[in-house]
């Protein structure tokens, strides 16, 4: 194909040097398959180059990135939602959140969101199902007054009692959006079937467990878990002038010495003991778009299958528009804007298989159908070459975007250290590439039939019944045949105190 | 070859200094114009070996009209299923069975039409529903299918994305807005070229095949984005009636039964508009080499012909206000109060003055937090405002927006009046110099934070490019930093007024009760509903579970002689009281 060359208007000279410079062109090849590029490859960054021991205990990952003036510190505790005793659900929650906005031993609340708000510092905390975070971002000039409120934030919150009010109204008003949302029913019901009522992360804060919590209830949580013993910390951006990334660990080593409260090791995250029961779930809620999840227990991280189960969850529903549920469902039948699987490895426990899509009501049978379909052919038949390597070439050629930036680098970093696989395999990162690589036509055949038995999915679709049971007549699909007939009608629940309610309550 | 560096560079590390002159980070971006009239941005960051490549085109769905809304939005599906080359085995019947299914359709829009005229007879109630359709409609469907099924055979399945994943690009996307349509996607550095090869070819050869099932999956868009979410109807009811008169008055995802009749050569003529090569700009950000860069650019993108018409100027400006309008609506949602004043558009000298303003009310230490979320007789649970936020309209008229959400027991009327307090205190009162200082500062600080990321300034650049000028990203906080204190006051007496405003009063809809309880307490008779509902409160409050036991037990013996009127309510307080003890009695055993 013969090219056009003509000068850009504004660059002349810089186009003269491109065509002095550059290699005669070669024109345009008709594919792009015929392309030819430079030798590349990308080495991950080391944990290493970054890991300390801080003298005061907790292990830090330090970066030094002088791009921009600013600079981030990173605290992760053990601990987490699980920590909540029986009937005050909740307080893990609001400890965190109340850490960085109740006020210091030195400080109101209302002191510290002034000063914080006028150094342009973002000062953030919280707990969740399986950690607790603080985290400072702020201009590096201002790095020692902002070390010094972290230290305060701490080991010294005030937990102001109007913040605690404050805090409880607003979570009771948030509380009572809990039906509002049909993606938030289902997230919540999805839960349920996985790990059932009594696992921690089912076990909602109610407005009674809400009222029960005290500041004194605060105070404990906090001494008792909030402790070095319990961190792994992480900083990178400019450390202002002249000061070194030595400078910068003896300042991290000093917000951690001297601790004045003795507090506990976390205990481990508990694992579910409940087995989802295959079946048909309906929550019945007046909307014209359904949301449907195919879901079966799926496995934990470290399992010796692992890496077979992501190439192969990437072809069938985790790739994208390269994966075939995605194609089948949306590109071929237009029955959904978003379709897909998704296969967490778990950190603590195995996680589940999900399969999802969202779509108008009375087509959400036919789709699951598609589904289902999809996942009895990587079953039964071997995945394609092309499918295999572009798989595999969706992990490994995209490395470098789990590391743009020292701060996402650290994050990384971070988690390896907190959920212990960095103690198993500090190099993870470099050897990703060639355990993705590893993974053969028969090892994809193989996870699937082992992770996806089609007579044991649990379907929860949320939308309006009636709908969902009258299939559009081109597709006339009864959803409960899907699921061998076994079809349970799942209530909504009191937002207000997470219990199921009546039909006639409902309403 | 040498490769020349131009790291970003700190501009002023004045900005450090607090409270001196904060001028802020810039973007190094280089600009070249093709013979074409396609503008290219270069930026060089070498720090991560990738490059972060986009284009936006000029257009969204402020260039529609009425009858093909929806069409941007449309088109930025239809640009990833391939071209004459990526996409078919057999391009040359592709096209002819593209040409059929047009026939088809043009019998089924036909009979789509006589499904309209029984509507507006009352003959159907939805033509939308299955049942609704003709006869004639389904045995064209049926043909219409058979064409697909063919056309399936041919497909190289969503080839366009195929061949970017298997070369290691990420990220891939786009989005339309009312102003703008913007493609990205992330790339090793050696593949830049592929970047240049993929976008150049759809292009200069698009096909849009598999039209109608991707307007199935648009209109499962809206259902996602709009139909089935708490309050995406109500929003869109009261952003078109706000910007009526003007053609942000539609939504972008476009009205159902427009995208539905949308025909090919509608779409000819408004892609041989809008995406001629004089209409977009090109935006590199990340590890490339200059040179090489403007090459491929002059190679490929420049075998685009200059478009044959200019892209007309959009013309309709809103009318002046010379009222106070009011939206009232249900939903599923919190009661919440929004209030929009009409204002002025990107890069309007008045636009950073109102940016400013902007931030004196929002966040925790902002006005708005102060005035209804904190004091004691609170109205509100959160508040926020903003002027003309990235994405929203802006390149031919602003708005600045306040929305909050009414505290438990508050009206969306007493939330709306005490943010007109507000504003009118800054209407009346300057600012005082360590308010103003302080946001600034966080201004400022944001300059450098938008600078993190390859993808992220990418995406700054194609914004502020389709707005009006990318350089804008550089000037404006410059500008920012030069507001004072009266421009503040000034731009709230002018734009902050009652006939240039529209407020939304949103209240819980009846009957969708947040509660067990609250729809219980909907069957008690209505004189008795307060007396009823602060026993359950009491009841609910109450710690010591002896106590409370002693009362239930009486309630319990007294139960006999509750009249038939207060059986209902009192039934509810029973219950509320045996609940509580079982909390209270699970939670002493711990």
């Amino acid at each position: 194909m013969k090219t056009m060359k003509t000068p850009v208007r504004t660059s002349a000279l810089a186009l003269l040097g491109a065509l002095l410079l550059a290699p005669a062109a070669r024109g345009i090849p008709p594919h792009p398959d015929k392309l030819t590029y430079p030798k590349f490859t990308y080495q991950p960054p080391s944990p290493k180059e970054y890991r300390t021991v801080l003298k005061s205990g907790p292990v830090a990952y330090v970066a030094e990135d002088r791009e921009l003036p600013l600079v981030s510190i990173s605290v992760t505790l053990r601990g987490g939602t699980y920590l909540d005793p029986a009937g005050k659900e909740g307080l893990a929650e609001l400890a965190g959140y109340l850490l960085a906005r109740g006020g210091t031993a030195t400080k109101t609340a209302e002191q510290l969101e002034e000063r914080l708000a006028f150094l342009a510092a973002q000062l953030n905390s919280s707990y969740g199902t399986d950690r607790g975070s603080v985290s400072l971002n702020l201009l590096a000039k201002d790095l020692d007054e902002g070390l010094a409120i972290l230290r305060e934030v701490l080991t010294e919150p005030r937990f102001q009692d109007d913040k605690l009010k404050l805090r409880k109204d607003q979570l009771l008003t948030e509380m009572k959006s809990r039906n509002d949302d049909t993606a938030d029913i289902e997230r919540r019901e999805r839960g349920f079937l996985a790990f059932g009522e009594s696992y921690y992360q089912n076990r909602y804060t109610t407005k009674a467990s809400l009222e029960g919590i005290t500041r004194d209830d605060l105070v404990a949580f906090h001494r008792k878990w909030v402790d070095p013993r319990n961190v792994v910390v992480a900083a990178s951006g400019d450390f202002g002038k002249g000061i070194s990334r030595t400078q910068m660990i003896a300042k991290l080593d000093a917000l951690f010495a001297k601790w004045p409260h003795r507090g506990e090791a976390a205990p481990p995250v508990p694992k579910p003991a409940h087995a989802m029961a295959p079946g048909l779930y309906l929550v019945d809620k007046d909307v014209n778009q359904g949301r449907v999840s195919v879901m079966l227990p799926a496995l934990q991280r470290n399992d010796p299958d692992y890496f077979a189960a992501l190439v192969m969850n990437d072809i069938l529903g985790g790739g994208g528009f390269t994966s075939r549920i995605t194609n089948r469902v949306r590109s071929d039948e237009g029955l959904a804007y978003s379709a897909g699987s998704a296969l967490p490895g778990g950190v603590w426990f195995p996680g589940t298989f999900r399969a999802s899509f969202q779509s108008k009501v009375r087509t959400c049978a036919y789709a699951t159908q598609i589904v289902l379909e999809e996942m009895k052919k990587i079953r039964e038949a071997d995945v394609t070459d092309e499918e295999l390597q572009t798989a595999k070439s969706s992990f490994v050629d995209t490395l470098s975007q789990e590391f743009t930036t020292k701060g996402q680098t650290m994050g990384v970093f971070l988690d390896e250290e907190f959920t212990g696989r960095f103690a198993q395999e500090p190099e993870y990162w470099r050897n990703y590439a060639a355990k993705i690589e590893k993974v053969t036509k028969a090892d994809v055949k193989r996870v699937a039939q082992r992770l996806l038995a089609t007579d044991k999915v649990a379907v929860l679709a949320v939308g309006k019944k009636d709908d969902l049971l009258n299939p559009d007549p081109k597709h006339p699909v009864k959803f409960p045949d899907l699921t061998g007939g076994k079809m349970t009608d799942v209530p909504l629940r009191d937002p207000m105190t997470m219990r199921p309610m009546t039909a006639a309550a409902a309403k | 070859m040498t490769i020349r560096r131009h790291v970003l560079v700190v501009a002023a590390a004045a900005a450090l200094l607090l409270g001196g002159p904060a001028a802020a980070q810039e973007v190094k971006g280089k600009e070249h114009v093709l013979p074409n009239g396609m503008k290219l941005l270069l930026v060089h960051r070498p720090d991560e070996p990738s490059v972060s490549a986009g284009w936006v085109a000029k257009v969204g769905s402020v260039n529609e009209r009425v009858g093909i809304t929806g069409i941007s939005h449309l088109f930025e599906h239809m640009m990833f299923k391939g071209t004459t080359t990526i996409g078919s085995k057999d391009p040359k019947r592709d096209l002819e069975i593209i040409a059929e299914q047009e026939k088809l359709r043009d019998g089924m829009r036909a009979e789509e039409s006589k499904m309209r005229a029984a509507w507006r007879r009352g003959e159907v109630d939805d033509i939308t529903k299955p049942e609704s359709r003709t006869a004639r409609y389904k045995e064209l469907d049926a043909k219409f299918d058979a064409l697909v099924k063919e056309q399936r055979d041919l497909l190289v399945k969503n080839e366009f994305d195929r061949i970017y994943t298997k070369n290691g690009a990420s990220g891939m996307n786009a989005f339309t807005s009312n102003d703008m349509t913007a493609y990205f996607v992330t790339v090793p550095k050696n593949k830049l070229e592929l970047w240049f090869w993929m976008e150049s070819d759809r292009l200069k050869d698009p096909v849009f095949r598999e039209f109608y099932a991707e307007r199935d999956v648009v209109y499962e868009e809206r259902r996602l984005s709009v139909e089935s979410t708490p309050t995406g109807k109500l929003d869109e009811a009261f952003d078109s009636i706000f910007w009526h008169s003007t053609p942000y008055t539609w939504p972008v995802i476009g009205y159902p039964s427009d995208v539905a009749n949308i025909t090919k050569a509608q779409a000819d003529d408004y892609f041989a508009t809008y995406y001629a090569p004089n209409n977009l700009t090109a935006v590199l950000v990340g590890d490339f080499d200059e040179a090489e860069a403007l090459r491929l650019a002059s190679e490929y993108f420049g075998r685009i012909p200059r478009g044959k018409v200019a892209p007309p100027e959009v013309i309709t400006l809103p009318t002046k206000w010379q009222y106070d309008l009011l939206f009232e609506g249900e939903a599923d949602t919190n009661p919440t109060a929004r209030l929009r004043w009409h204002t002025v558009p990107f890069q309007h000298k008045d636009s950073y003055a109102l940016e400013v303003l902007a931030e004196l009310l929002n966040d925790r230490t902002g006005r708005l937090y102060k005035a209804m979320v904190l004091p004691a007789d609170a109205v509100a649970t959160q508040a926020s405002a903003s002027h003309n936020p990235m994405g929203a309209p802006g390149k031919y008229a602003g708005s600045f927006a306040i929305d909050a959400e009414a505290k438990e027991g508050r009206t969306p009327a007493e939330v709306a009046a005490k943010v007109l307090a507000e504003i009118e205190r800054l209407k009346t009162t300057p600012v005082p110099a360590d308010e103003l200082q302080k946001v600034k500062n966080n201004l400022a600080a944001f300059s450098f934070r938008r600078l993190s990321s390859n993808f992220f300034i990418l995406l700054q650049l194609m914004v502020n490019e389709a707005y009006g000028d990318w350089r804008e990203m550089n000037a404006g906080p410059k500008k920012l930093d030069a507001v004072t204190a009266a421009d503040v006051q000034r731009v709230a007496q002018t734009y902050l007024v009652k006939d240039n405003q529209a407020t939304a009063l949103i209240t819980r809809k009846a009957g969708s009760a947040p509660s067990a309880e609250d729809a219980a307490l909907a069957d008690v008779p209505e004189g008795m509903r307060p007396m009823i509902k602060q026993s359950l409160e009491r009841v609910g409050a109450e710690t010591d579970a002896a106590k409370l036991k002693a009362s239930l037990e009486k309630m319990e013996a007294q139960s006999a002689q509750v009249p038939p009127e207060m059986k209902k309510g009192f039934d509810l307080v029973v219950a509320k009281a045996k609940e509580r003890l079982a909390e209270l009695e699970t939670a002493g055993k711990k």
